[in-house]
């Protein structure tokens, strides 16, 4: 059997699952923004194993008196597990508030007390009553395939509902969860606000964990906004991403995990299928993770880029430096200039080839290297900066004068142009630096 | 001008048992710059929460223009404190400045061209225009108190509430701030600003409220700013009333 992502779309058996997965993902994927931003991403966590004996009594409930109807068993899981995840957040509220517990202490223990409850009861039905025991299991890690037609028509539903709520209110959240005090002051009723965006939390989590999962949910809420904040600074476009993420988890988690037992499958085995859920979250986490490494402003890979970067120039400036002391005539020999970097020959080498390329240095027909008026302006810069801060850190700091060449070292080559000007206004423009070496003027100024 | 701006008749605010103020009343003349000072855990900011309504009082009324706050909200601009919010929120400069206008316009109703406008000229007045696109974690504390002001100046209001605007900020940035709020007050506009510095206090205002839990004094800085009321006010005598207060919220609370 082979099929293209586009039949996961269309196909009776697939479509179901992967359309209402998506959906699913994609709602809690926007609310998770929310949870995320306000640091309170462990709320997930705790509402979401706060469902669980929820969905363990409303499925009793509904065998025993439903024993037929799919539709309405659906229904009532989705009532009972919002029934106890508000439970929940009410006992969480109530704990803070009235008695005071830490807010990490609260939600450990109605994470953990909820959970036992559902664990509890649904080990006596063990026995008993297997196949509502089965179905009770499904809840714990997620299992998307048994989805129908209805659950689009619900999720899509709800997925529509949140999305609607964050495009009308988009400015109330963000004025809200950015400055509580200040939007009051303008007249916003910031509690009855609060409270949608709680119920909204509650609705994705109920809805959500019938795909991923009691125990993973609260991983879907935050993977793909983690991942979405790595790339932007705008609230807008966090929620775009993060949906898209979200979505975007949702199908590849349906598609791998039939995709990948096909492919490891050898021939004559029984058919195996992994579960939806975790693939889903492990997909995310993935997002997450691929973000940290590519994000172009704070991922590791541009960050490492960048430092290397700053080595080099640090290396080039050092070796211009080098060139300045020697004067314009009669140039320096190759030699000297390597001795004065602490790098390798052949860096060196590299180093100085690249310096007469950019046209700072030029090859005198004596074989040895001068300035060119460029460089010598570049380089003057250079060691003007670096006395300049060691007349700072002698004056102004009160260090000793032979203990901030080191550090001046380092600050020529970080020092900005505004850095520059105020130090030259703090200082008075000095002439002299603590060695009694000359400071070169500012350029434009000679 | 010397219509009475701001009348607090008996408040009192309390959190849990504990009084953060007591029995204050006061009123004070409009296009003035009012210095509200006190030590630490004095009700300063209190002060401001409680007329506005952001911290409800146990008993007592504030009045701005002869009425509640709800119904001149929009003449009243509030700066809070910069260390209540959270600088790492994914928003840029332009976006906060620009929820000064949500007062006027609404939550429900997009910010039109003229009222982006109007938040980069309230950029410029404060000198930050060039920040607009900055995120806010990237900017210093003064110029993220600059940026506070600026949503302020936006809101176009006649009254300023500014809580601790010079706490953490740059020399460069308080003259700029002072500079600002003198021009508002040649405008004819009153400003409350929180202060925990007494040496410029006799520089910057024109009238101080001195604060600690109990009113101390209200008046002109000539008048009440003398070394007897700042012993009153910063000085032991209130730690007492603190003890007390302590004891009697373990007493009711059962400990």
């Amino acid at each position: 059997m082979n099929y293209s992502l586009f039949d996961f779309f269309t196909d009776p058996v697939f479509r179901a699952p992967t359309i209402g997965s998506m959906l699913m993902c994609l709602a809690s994927s926007l609310i998770g923004v929310l949870v995320f931003i306000r640091r309170r991403s462990l709320l997930g966590e705790a509402l979401s194993h706060a469902t669980y004996p929820g969905v363990v009594i409303s499925l009793v409930i509904m065998s025993l008196y439903f024993p037929d109807s799919e539709e309405k068993a659906a229904l009532g899981i989705l009532i009972g597990a919002f029934a106890f995840a508000f439970l929940g957040l009410f006992v969480i509220h109530q704990m803070e508030t009235k008695l005071r517990v830490k807010s990490d202490a609260a939600l450990c223990f109605v994470l953990s007390s909820f959970f036992g409850l559902g664990i509890l009861i649904a080990s006596r039905i063990q026995i008993t009553h297997v196949s509502w025991y089965k179905k009770i299991q499904l809840f714990l890690y997620g299992q998307s395939a048994t989805m129908t037609d209805i659950h689009i028509l619900i999720y899509g539903a709800l997925s529509l509902l949140i999305i609607a709520f964050l495009l009308l209110l988009f400015r109330s959240i963000k004025a809200i969860y950015f400055d509580v005090d200040f939007t009051k002051s303008l007249g916003m009723r910031v509690n009855f606000f609060e409270n949608m965006i709680f119920l909204l939390l509650v609705l994705a989590i109920c809805i959500g964990i019938r795909s991923v999962g009691v125990v993973l949910m609260s991983g879907m809420l935050i993977a793909p906004a983690i991942g979405a904040r790595q790339y932007t600074h705008k609230l807008s476009l966090l929620f775009v991403l993060s949906g898209f993420f979200g979505m975007f988890s949702g199908f590849f988690g349906n598609y791998l995990s039939v995709f990948i037992p096909l492919v490891l499958q050898k021939e004559g085995e029984k058919t195996f299928s992994l579960p939806t859920g975790p693939m889903i979250l492990l997909f995310a986490a993935f997002i997450c993770a691929l973000s940290f490494l590519v994000a172009p402003h704070t991922g590791l890979l541009s960050r490492s880029m960048r430092i290397i970067q700053f080595r080099r120039k640090c290396v080039v400036e050092n070796a211009l430096k080098t060139l300045w002391k020697k004067g314009i005539g009669e140039g320096a020999k190759k030699q000297a200039i390597f001795d004065g970097l602490k790098i390798t020959r052949i860096s060196s080498f590299f180093v100085l080839l690249k310096l007469v390329r950019q046209g700072w240095v030029e090859k005198l027909p004596s074989k040895n290297y001068q300035l060119t008026p460029f460089g010598f302006e570049y380089a003057s810069r250079i060691v003007r900066l670096h006395r300049l801060w060691e007349v700072y850190l002698v004056s102004y700091l009160g260090q000793k004068v032979e203990k901030v060449h080191r550090n001046a070292e380092e600050m020529e080559h970080i020092i900005t142009p505004e850095l520059e000007r105020e130090l030259t206004e703090l200082l008075k423009d000095p002439k002299i630096d603590p060695h009694k070496q000359p400071i070169p003027a500012k350029i434009g100024e000679l | 001008m010397n219509e009475e701006i701001l009348h607090i008749e008996n408040l009192s605010v309390n959190y849990d048992k504990t009084a953060v103020l007591w029995d204050i009343s006061l009123s004070v003349p409009g296009g003035k710059l009012i210095g509200i000072i006190g030590p630490n855990g004095a009700g300063k900011s209190t002060l401001l929460k409680a007329s506005m309504g952001l911290v409800s009082p146990i008993t007592g009324k504030v009045e701005f223009y002869g009425k509640p706050f709800k119904k001149v909200r929009d003449r009243i601009a509030y700066v809070p404190q910069r260390s209540s919010v959270d600088w790492d929120f994914p928003v840029t400069v332009f976006d906060v400045v620009l929820m000064g206008i949500y007062g006027k316009l609404g939550f429900f109703k997009w910010p039109k061209l003229a009222h982006k406008e109007a938040a980069k000229q309230a950029l410029e007045k404060v000198g930050m225009l060039a920040f607009a696109g900055r995120q806010i974690s990237q900017l210093s504390s003064g110029q993220q108190q600059r940026v506070f002001i600026a949503r302020a100046l936006l809101q176009e209001a006649d009254v300023y509430l500014l809580d601790e605007p010079f706490a953490g900020v740059d020399m460069a940035t308080e003259k700029t701030i002072i500079t600002l709020l003198d021009k508002l007050k040649a405008e004819g506009k009153t400003i409350f600003v929180v202060h925990h510095d007494l040496t410029c206090v006799d520089k910057y205002f024109d009238w101080v409220i001195m604060l600690n839990t109990c009113l101390i004094a209200s008046g002109p800085v000539e008048d009440v700013f003398h070394a007897e009321n700042l012993m009153r006010t910063y000085g032991k005598s209130a730690i007492l009333l603190d003890e007390a207060a302590k004891l009697s919220q373990t007493k009711s609370a059962g400990l």
